[in-house]
């Protein structure tokens, strides 16, 4: 047990989050749902342990790479699927991701269905912490702008942000870019951590478990995505004694969390100083307001 | 000339023709009305002018321009905006994030902008947020911009709407429907804001209505549409006498 | 040439299989506008009953059968209670139905490794129908394939005789059209969804038993709905008879391509298929095309 355990836990949370916080951008802030980031990652990952591997870059350049790739591909994927209503462009993120997958178990370059082995061990809990802060202050300073507002108004009334003058498409396809970009480090990051590559790393299933995890988090709160990421990905391996029975418990908690609380754990708000002064301000006066009525209604 | 002129505008859903060539025209600065029973195509009117929907025949010119089948978010850009019949605001968000959301293009800072916090940045972001405050002081909204949109009495909810509309310092304002489930009193106060507005803001409207009053009240033309075709055109006291609207409304005299 | 007709062949027997599943999907599809992922979870759980019921308790084939179909029939109703009914009713978006669907499909996939007696080993069917072929000419075509293909066949004509023919088939493509509409005139859309869930659900059993009896029987058979669901939207989304020929197209194509190309590339083509589909015509082939009212 001890450091090296908690701190491999962490370093996998941080790589998840890392696509979580590109996911959060794109589903959470902009409304797109997608059950095929996994694939970006894949592509990300492939292409850094290209870069790393095969032309002996070094991590940082090579990583750039990986986000690189992803967010090309993306951007191909975006001109033809983002202008399919929402229903659509789910299905065709699923199939965007399952068909990388087996393109990847096919393709023996990489390695096929066997995977890749022998990458370098590039990633450390402090880089993946370096990565994630710069991605949050970026990710903040994006939705803190016109630009982040244009995108939460495309979540919001697609038909009335376009009156206002909102290029809807323009924007989906922004928060696509980056997202598939954020999802490409991180599997950048992965590859070189797990120091091997295999395309069923990457399959339907991480990519739901992502789309649950910023769900979980709240849609729309980054601090939501933090949380949702270091919760989810700490908790099964906590409870990786009762192995088989773990995932029955977390499809039943899917389902769970959906009935029942559907905005996540933060319900959309962010957990800033601000926001923490005014939730103690409003706690307080209703505090007062309670004892006000208690005493006039003598 | 007007400001904005529809040539033979057609359009057709499948079999069904909700706009049948329909020529119109709405002069600069004047408030337009556009009557006519329920399903005449008076909405759709609206979405084909500002881009929602694709026309199926006929020509949009707008300030000289041709803006025929243009992408909405364009057609917004060169001034022409519109409010909605079931009001679509940023429910979730509050009164003042929703105005300012639409003043966006009044900047232009990069995505890059954004992410660096550069100076261009910053002084745009101040220039949106006095832009925004004013706005909203000017219709009356100043006390309520931390609330929830979603939560506001519903004619404070359509006051937002236009307010937000005229962030974008439109020429041409469409409204659609504004008056739906007001009280005769809210009806009086929002005539006041309408011929206000369009003073202050320099601005033509086209109104949809069914309130009477207020489209005989305000409006200076009226074009009344039946099953998609132009059925009359004139002054309120023009429409009122016309045989054919009358017919339309009431039926035939037996 | 005779390669020709035997991959058709093939390609018939699987795609009918894909019918039933699609069926199954493009019904939920129609009525609650999302797609139904827990799908393959049920046809899953179809093919692990037909083998408990066959290996265990020894029933007869035709009785095993049926009883799978009506367990799946029941689960699927079981999943719609739970996961989806609280979100119709609080109205939520079709996206947090897609989710729950998923955990339903999560929750079902790792109950049946987890349990100890079930266990993630596969498990072959009894032999039903003997390896020996019917030859004509020389077409050589399995025993089970030819059942496949007609218990399929016989599914899907009760089911469209059942949509088109009776009251609550009317009722059923009412609701399609307009959930709320035809709640207002007088029609039990709870009853409705809930026969909707039932047929779908026994469909997919009758799919899941089909799949276990061609190929073994594991908790991730799921997956293959993958491939039911591309034929669903290849075929139009809401549309029945759009799901059974966009799934007898794919059966033939993936036969096809496994055939002439290499049996590698089959599960990618479904992919690319769906990919084109979307782009080129994405309400598919006999889907309907509708323009977003203002």
């Amino acid at each position: 047990m001890g450091n090296e355990y908690i701190l491999g836990i962490l370093t996998l949370a941080g790589i998840n989050l890392m696509t979580v916080l590109g996911l959060s951008l794109l589903t959470g802030f902009t409304g797109l749902f997608s059950f095929g980031h996994a694939g970006f990652m894949a592509i990300g990952g492939y292409a850094t342990a290209l870069m790393t591997v095969n032309f002996h870059w070094p991590f940082i350049p090579a990583l750039l790479v990986g986000g690189l790739a992803a967010a090309l591909v993306s951007a191909a994927l975006g001109k033809v699927t983002l202008n399919l209503k929402g229903d659509y462009f789910c299905i065709a993120t699923l199939g965007f991701g399952e068909a990388i997958r087996l393109i990847l178990d096919n393709v023996q370059t990489f390695g096929g269905a066997r995977g890749w082995p022998g990458i370098p061990h590039y990633t450390s809990f402090l880089n993946v912490l370096g990565v994630n802060i710069v991605a949050i202050i970026v990710l903040a300073n994006l939705i803190h702008s016109r630009h982040g507002r244009n995108m939460i108004a495309v979540r919001e009334e697609e038909l009335a942000s376009q009156i206002v003058g909102i290029d809807v498409f323009k924007y989906k396809m922004t928060s696509l870019i980056i997202s598939a970009a954020y999802a490409g480090i991180a599997g950048g990051l992965m590859g070189h951590y797990m120091t091997f590559l295999q395309p069923k790393m990457f399959s339907l299933a991480k990519s739901t478990e992502l789309t649950i995890i910023v769900i979980f988090g709240g849609l729309g709160s980054i601090s939501g995505s933090v949380l949702g990421a270091l919760v989810l990905t700490s908790l099964p391996e906590i409870l990786r004694a009762f192995s088989s029975w773990r995932l029955v418990f977390y499809g039943l908690a899917v389902i769970f969390i959906m009935i029942s609380r559907p905005e996540g754990l933060m319900g959309g708000y962010e957990l800033t100083p601000s926001s923490m002064k005014k939730l103690f301000r409003n706690i307080a006066s209703k505090r007062k307001n309670t004892l006000q009525r208690a005493g006039g209604d003598k | 000339m007007g400001i904005l002129e529809l040539q033979g505008l057609t359009k057709t859903f499948g079999g069904l023709t909700a706009v049948g060539d329909v020529n119109f025209n709405v002069e600069k600065d004047s408030i337009t009305g556009l009557i006519g029973p329920n399903g005449a195509g008076k909405t759709t009117i609206f979405n084909l002018i500002t881009g929602v929907y694709k026309v199926t025949s006929g020509k949009i010119i707008f300030d000289g321009k041709d803006i025929t089948n243009k992408e909405p978010y364009l057609i917004a850009e060169s001034g022409i905006t519109r409010t909605f019949q079931n009001i679509r605001l940023f429910k979730k968000l509050t009164v003042y994030e929703n105005v300012l959301t639409a003043c966006h293009y009044n900047a232009n800072y990069s995505l890059l902008d954004s992410v660096l916090r550069s100076p261009k940045f910053r002084k745009q972001e101040k220039k949106l947020n006095e832009q925004a405050a004013e706005l909203i002081e000017i219709m009356g909204l100043e006390d309520r911009k931390d609330l929830i949109a979603n939560n506001l009495p519903y004619g404070l909810q359509r006051r937002l709407e236009i307010a937000r509309a005229l962030a974008l310092m439109p020429k041409l304002l469409l409204l659609d429907e504004p008056a739906a489930g007001m009280n005769p009193d809210e009806t009086e106060q929002l005539m006041k804001l309408i011929s206000e507005i369009r003073k202050k803001f320099n601005l033509t409207i086209l109104i949809i209505e069914h309130h009477m009053d207020l489209v005989m009240g305000i409006c200076e033309n009226i074009m009344v549409l039946n099953f998609g075709c132009k059925l009359a055109e004139g002054t309120p006291t023009e429409v009122q006498n016309d045989k054919s609207v009358i017919e339309a409304y009431l039926g035939v005299e037996v | 040439m005779t390669q020709f007709f035997q991959q058709l062949i093939n390609g018939l027997s699987i795609g009918s299989v894909y019918a039933l599943m699609a069926v199954g999907y493009s019904l939920v599809y129609s009525i609650m506008n999302f797609s139904n992922f827990a799908h393959g979870g049920v046809i899953m759980f179809g093919a692990y009953f037909g083998f408990f019921f066959l290996t265990f308790l020894k029933f007869p084939f035709p009785l095993a059968f049926i009883s799978a179909a009506i367990c799946s029939a029941i689960l699927a109703l079981i999943i719609e209670r739970v996961a989806y009914k609280p979100l119709r009713e609080r109205r939520a978006p079709f996206l947090y139905f897609i989710i729950s669907a998923m955990g339903a499909s999560i929750f079902m996939e790792n109950l049946v490794i987890a349990i100890p007696a079930i266990g993630p080993t596969f498990r072959t069917y009894p032999e039903i129908f003997n390896k020996q072929p019917i030859k004509i000419g020389e077409l050589a075509m399995g025993k089970l394939d030819i059942a496949m293909f007609l218990i399929s066949a016989i599914c899907l004509i009760i089911l469209i005789y059942i949509i088109d023919h009776t009251k609550i088939g009317k009722a059923i493509q009412a609701t399609s059209y307009n959930l709320k509409a035809s709640a207002l005139m007088g029609v039990n859309t709870d009853f409705i969804l809930i026969t909707v869930f039932l047929m779908g659900g026994f469909l997919a059993g009758i799919a899941g038993v089909l799949f276990g009896m061609k190929y073994t029987v594991y908790p991730q058979i799921g997956i293959i709905t993958n491939k039911s669901f591309i034929a669903a939207v290849f075929g139009g989304l809401g549309s029945l008879p759009g799901a059974v020929i966009g799934s007898v197209l794919l059966g033939i194509i993936e036969t096809f391509t496994a055939g002439y190309l290499s049996s590698q590339y089959r599960d990618l083509i479904a992919f690319v298929l769906l990919i084109t589909v979307l782009v080129v015509r994405p309400m598919g082939l006999m889907g309907k095309v509708t323009e977003d009212k203002a």
